[in-house]
């Protein structure tokens, strides 16, 4: 039997071979092994890629079978990419266009099955081929674009929704991204020209590659929709802070915040009992509130998550554990436990900060780690021995114009003599001045 | 799902989160606005470590609050701290006030974050660095007033705040001119008192000794205006 090589075999074999790597890859980083929508995604791809080996086997051996085949393949690979893109958008498996693409599906898969679904062996452009045709041809090429537009906006949105930090990454995953899209449209050219699925194959490949080291690169990118996560905040038994963390600036006002945290201490027996955890429902997002035998931890974030919820529970878990210590002993200085950024970096570091909006946002380096000059540094710290007032202080030079500190001095100086000079009676009614009004 | 994304740790003592710092110092140092971008650039030439490697100590210090948000403060912007804002305001509002006054103030005001005499006297500083307030010397007192006010109705107003001073000049005003023996004995108040502040109004040139008789003293007649203007205000 002479098996019917011709580019396009090739080409599809190909892309079979590159798409099935990628989808062995994403269970092959430790970094994205455990992240459920690139299961979604890595099982997607390994479907899609059969679309291509089916297409491949049933040119080579010239049997429809395999060319109708190939194009069902497409339906659960473009399903499990929408259950992928609905878990990272909403954080739920659900929605219209899942239900779109399953009801799409039947049709297709009803389509596939009249008796003119291929074209039969026919000479095009040289070679042997089949090719999809009738109604099948129809909703298959439909539900291609459906599936292309689906993949475009969740990309589109990634990368707008990308933190600074991440922008390059999600630059690269939209270029990825965007090549999946137009390998669809370089397909539509091969109703005109068949030479063009070297295009769209060429496409599907180097797409697939780029969208996987980005997301191999840097995971963050599959965690950027669902939501924001705003601070988190950790208070002893007495109600003491003792760790604080911001991801995000919130519009959560300050009070509304720590008020319930305190009033979820207040009632914590009722609150352990319910298993320590809580969400309160604020207008500007969500507080998740976890009581556990010597801390309680308040997480402000954009909504409310399962994933968030476990992530909270867990990192409650380690901090109790790492700080036993330190919460025995009543101990509330925040830098004793300094050390939990560590353990938020092992919970939460998929979530990415947005504390500086862009990369030109103007930055400061806080008075604790600016260095200025000694005669000045020792100047400060006498007339500032308090240690806040005097990083205050250091954190302000930087931001205020050269030659401030100079008068600063100067202006202190003659304050001071002249409130040391006067009689205290007359300083006592110098402050008392806002009686008489 | 379980969130196991390796991250390595790092901290504020590693050589290159070090060498990082040092050079957003430079930065500053330079006069050069500090931000991500160009922190970013001029450390990956002189580390020459990965650009990943490089996010991540940026990223760290981020968290960590070695980096904050902020810039060189401009006249927009030199009001945006809370404490210096409600120490030009209440300045704004008293029109003339003695730095003591302010303290007393700003201890009390629980929006403020109170603070310390130096960092009073830095907020002060700064205000009249960027023209929101001036000051001048008024005998021993150091008076901050906003700068839209005169030196001349800002000594006034200040002198007015005491209650003492306050009666006098009214007093003062109401007639043509008055012995001095006469405003006591109206006040009710100690003589030595009474022509003490009477002798401060005189040396700030509020009220003049009427010529030839020396122990009348009327208000100043070119500030007469600006004084019935004030005392009306207040």
């Amino acid at each position: 039997m002479t098996l019917n090589w011709t580019p396009e075999v090739i080409a599809d074999l190909c892309v079979f071979i590159i798409v099935i790597a990628g989808a062995i890859a994403t269970y092959s980083f430790p970094q994205t092994r455990k992240i459920k929508s690139l299961l979604f995604i890595g099982l997607g791809m390994a479907v899609q890629s059969l679309l291509f080996l089916f297409e491949a086997i049933g040119m080579l051996f010239l049997n429809p079978l395999f060319k109708v085949l190939d194009g069902i393949f497409s339906i659960p690979g473009a399903i499990l990419f929408i259950i992928a893109i609905n878990y990272i958008l909403k954080e739920t498996y659900n929605s219209i266009t899942l239900i779109i693409a399953c009801s799409f599906g039947i049709l297709i898969v009803y389509a596939a099955f009249l008796p003119d679904a291929t074209t039969g062996v026919i000479f095009e452009a040289g070679y042997l081929t089949i090719n999809w045709s009738g109604l099948y041809g129809f909703l298959g090429d439909l539900y291609q674009a459906y599936y292309a537009m689906i993949i475009f906006y969740w990309g589109i949105k990634t990368y707008l929704h990308a933190p600074i930090l991440m922008k390059r990454d999600a630059l690269i995953f939209f270029i990825g991204i965007c090549l999946l899209p137009l390998s669809i449209v370089a397909y539509y050219f091969t109703l005109i020209d068949p030479s063009y699925i070297w295009l769209s194959d060429a496409c599907v490949a180097s797409g697939t590659i780029i969208y996987l080291i980005a997301v191999i690169n840097e995971p963050k990118l599959v965690y950027i929709l669902p939501f924001t996560l705003y601070r988190i905040v950790v208070k002893d038994r007495e109600g003491n802070p003792i760790f604080d963390n911001d991801w995000s600036y919130s519009t959560i006002n300050e009070k509304i915040f720590t008020g319930f945290i305190n009033a979820v201490q207040l009632m914590s027996e009722e609150v352990m009992n319910m298993g320590g955890l809580l969400d309160i429902n604020l207008e500007e997002g969500i507080l998740i509130v976890h009581e556990s035998e010597f801390i309680t931890i308040g997480l402000a974030s954009s909504k409310s998550s399962k994933l968030l919820r476990r992530n909270l529970v867990n990192f409650t878990y380690d901090f109790q554990k790492r700080f036993e210590k330190e919460l025995k002993e009543y101990c509330t200085d925040m830098e004793a436990y300094e050390p939990a950024y560590e353990l938020l970096e092992k919970h939460f570091s998929n979530f990415p900060k947005r504390i500086i909006p862009s990369k030109k946002h103007p930055l400061l380096l806080s008075g604790k780690h600016a260095k200025i000059p000694f005669e000045l540094d020792n100047k400060l710290k006498q007339i500032e021995p308090n240690i806040e007032s005097y990083e205050f202080l250091k954190t302000e030079i930087q931001k205020a114009p050269l030659c401030i500190t100079k008068d600063f001095f100067t202006l202190y100086n003659e304050l001071k003599n002249e409130t040391d000079q006067l009689p205290e009676k007359e300083i006592k009614e110098l402050e008392n001045e806002s009686g008489n009004e | 799902m379980k969130s196991e994304i390796i991250t390595r740790a790092i901290s504020l003592d590693h050589p290159k989160v070090q060498e990082v710092i040092k050079i957003a110092e430079e930065i500053m140092n330079s006069n050069k606005i500090l931000n991500i971008d160009n922190l970013y650039h001029i450390a990956k030439r002189s580390l020459k470590i990965p650009r990943k490697g490089l996010l991540t100590i940026i990223q760290f210090l981020v968290n960590k609050q070695v980096l904050i948000e902020g810039s060189k403060y401009s006249k927009e912007t030199v009001l945006s701290n809370r404490t210096r804002r409600n120490i030009y305001e209440f300045i704004k509002f008293n029109q003339a006030v003695h730095f003591s006054h302010i303290r007393k103030n700003i201890s009390e005001d629980t929006s403020s974050d109170g603070g310390s005499s130096g960092q009073l006297i830095w907020h002060l500083e700064m205000l009249l660095k960027f023209k929101y307030i001036k000051k001048f010397k008024l005998g021993n007192y150091t008076v901050f007033l906003p700068t839209n006010l005169d030196e001349e109705s800002g000594a006034i107003r200040f002198l007015l705040r005491d209650k003492l001073n306050k009666e006098i000049l009214s007093i003062i005003n109401s007639k043509k001119s008055i012995k001095r023996s006469e405003i006591y004995k109206i006040l009710g108040e100690k003589r030595e008192k009474v022509y003490y502040h009477i002798n401060n109004l005189i040396e700030y040139d509020i009220i003049a000794l009427k010529e030839k008789q020396d122990k009348e003293v009327c208000i100043n007649p070119e500030k007469k205006d600006l004084l019935e203007s004030i005392l009306k205000e207040m």
